[in-house]
């Protein structure tokens, strides 16, 4: 198991001039702590128009940032939004072995298409579309990291044969993964050897079955890369304090607040009926969870909020659930002192990490640091 | 910073066109085989601010939905309904706030006044299926007020349709309170359509929105369904002035 923190860059109103400054200052200064402790990642997501939500429509800078501070934390870039209005494959290929470059062999990438008709209605992307584009991306990125030279006819893009530039440091490339919010996703990612990126809580019953039928097909998968990269990731909240009611207390106003700001954006599925979009995506599926009966402290099952032991008690689960790798949402709309976060991360360092230590000195997947 | 919340004056909003709803104890009702034309449409979201009570905020881009229903059977015979809905979220729930309903049954506009709220008015409403298109018209006093247009007709599944409950600001014939009452239906499909959205009339003002604030900006989506719609009893009201989080009231299980 290992560990990560996840940054949407939720920025709260008003946004005078140093207001979007102080967050991302405290996205970095915790992400340069995480490096300290000993976190295993950081990813930031590609989010656009998402008010006060997330103002992370520029995540290679912030991650360029972070690999710059840090030493030994690896930088997720994910998702990216593999639609050409949002994103052109070349620049895609080059900006990430750029990154990967600058961070020293550091990059993950992840892969993705979108969720919001906020976003997809914002670049005038049709929804019946993105599942498609995705997928000429995901096999033509590889392709364009690893060959000298490289051309392509495809559907939604296409290019004459020339050499893209730079190549990455990790060898033969980066990690891929793919963003899982829809069912079935995790499937997609099996079969194509890519990791699976879960951006939803479900139950631990649910998750496990999940990541059994991802492991029993990534074994007969036809992978998109030069290698399979058979990870699962799944995204959870943290606040982690040493006095339950204040960790529990705090924890809860995340997870309110994330779940308030979530509802106030547009699912593609709810403006937009397209069976390219089954399920609400990312944000409801999350908030349903998020908001289940809980336990006797109100504590959604599996979410790692309150005192240590909790804490440790959730990751177990989600470990035993299948799950390797879980990256931690720490805040939303600065609803927690930055202090606090700090001192969360140092106190889930402390006593919750070397519960896991041995795993998390192992050499991460092919392609590695 | 408080979050972004209607603006809505829900007092002076119901003079124009709310009704009386006669308690919470209504009977479900079964709409069998009824034909929905459903439009979502951007709005500009700094105005339509003012037209989401104080209880609910904006989607992020606002958005509204245009609808025309045709109930070929209903407990007090055929009628057909016309609504204009401003969509937002009470709490972490999406929610449509309903501006003002037509319908062409004095039966039915009782009826649904009383038992869900509906702020129904007197008006004529067509939905006509043609092969290349699917038309939906509301009249009023003898106004066209609303013209939408379904094109390019292409079958999809019920399940990749989502409609979303509705809100109505009613008076409270008990008390005389106003209240928002949120009416959640269920829909069995039998067929769904998508196609490319036509808006050829809006007369904003006709459907409540007298100080110009619906603006209509990007057209969104467009469908077309045939649904059984079960018309639930009454789970939850409103308070119009305060937000969902602290206003809202469950009045049945």
């Amino acid at each position: 198991m290992k560990f990560g923190i996840f940054y949407e860059i939720s920025v709260p109103r008003p946004w005078d001039r140093e207001t979007e400054k102080r967050v991302y200052d405290n996205c970095l200064e915790q992400v340069v702590l995480a490096d300290e402790l000993g976190f295993d990642q950081v990813w930031a997501v590609e989010h656009h128009f998402l008010e006060e939500y997330s103002h992370c429509s520029a995540p290679e800078i912030f991650l360029t940032a972070c690999a710059m501070k840090t030493r030994n934390i690896r930088v997720g870039h994910g998702i990216i939004v593999c639609v050409p209005q949002f994103n052109h494959p070349i620049k895609i290929a080059e900006r990430t072995a750029t990154m990967d470059i600058i961070s020293g062999g550091r990059l993950e990438v992840g892969t993705g298409r979108s969720a919001t008709w906020t976003e997809l209605g914002g670049f005038n992307v049709n929804p019946d579309e993105t599942k498609k584009t995705w997928d000429e991306f995901v096999h033509c990125l590889p392709k364009m990291w690893t060959q000298e030279r490289f051309g392509y006819e495809g559907r939604s893009w296409s290019m004459p044969v020339r050499t893209i530039l730079p190549k990455p440091y990790q060898k033969p490339h980066p990690p891929l993964w793919v963003a899982v919010t829809s069912p079935g996703t995790e499937v997609d990612a099996a079969e194509r050897g890519m990791g699976s990126l879960g951006l939803t809580f479900g139950s631990f019953k649910e998750q496990a079955e999940k990541v059994k039928n991802y492991r029993r097909i990534i074994r007969n998968c036809e992978p998109v890369g030069e290698f399979i990269n058979e990870k699962v990731s799944t995204v959870n909240f943290m606040y982690c304090h040493e006095e339950t009611e204040k960790g529990v207390k705090n924890g809860r106003r995340l997870l309110g607040t994330f779940n308030f700001l979530a509802a106030q954006l547009l699912a593609c599925r709810e403006a937009y009926p397209t069976k390219s979009y089954p399920s609400l995506g990312l944000l409801p599926t999350l908030r349903q969870e998020a908001a289940g009966p809980g336990d006797d402290h109100g504590v959604p099952e599996g979410i790692a909020i309150g005192d240590p032991e909790r804490v440790l008690r959730a990751c177990k689960n989600w470990e035993s659930a299948g799950v390797d790798r879980i990256n931690f949402l720490l805040n939303a709309l600065e609803t927690i002192p930055q202090k606090d976060v700090l001192e969360s991360l140092r106190t889930f360092a402390k006593h919750v990490m070397p519960h896991f230590r041995d795993e998390n000195h192992s050499v991460a997947a092919a392609g590695g640091r | 910073m408080p979050p972004r919340l209607g603006k809505l004056d829900a007092k002076a909003f119901a003079e124009r066109g709310a009704r009386e709803i006669l308690g919470y104890k209504t009977e479900p009702w079964t709409l069998k085989q009824a034909q929905i034309l459903n439009f979502n449409h951007e709005i500009d979201d700094d105005l339509g601010d003012y037209l989401l009570p104080r209880t609910m905020h904006p989607a992020i881009p606002a958005y509204a939905t245009f609808t025309v229903i045709v109930c070929p059977e209903s407990p007090v015979g055929p009628f057909s309904l016309g609504e204009v809905k401003i969509a937002g979220r009470a709490g972490v729930r999406p929610r449509d706030f309903v501006l003002r309903s037509f319908c062409d049954s004095a039966d039915a506009r009782r009826e649904l006044a009383e038992r869900w709220g509906y702020p129904a008015a007197p008006g004529e409403i067509k939905l006509t299926a043609r092969h290349d298109r699917v038309i939906g018209r509301v009249t009023a006093e003898g106004r066209s007020i609303l013209e939408m247009d379904m094109l390019d007709r292409d079958m999809i599944s019920g399940n990749d349709i989502q409609y979303i409950a509705s809100m109505h600001l009613a008076r409270n014939k008990d008390d005389g309170q106003l209240v928002l009452v949120q009416v959640d239906p269920e829909f069995v499909f039998s067929r769904a359509e998508r196609g490319r959205p036509l808006l050829r009339t809006l007369d904003s003002a006709a459907w409540g929105d007298t100080g110009g604030h619906l603006k209509v900006r990007n057209p969104i989506s467009m469908s077309y369904a045939v649904a059984d719609i079960a018309l639930p009893r009454i789970r939850f009201i409103c308070d119009p002035e305060r937000p969902a989080f602290q206003g809202t009231t469950k009045v049945a299980a």
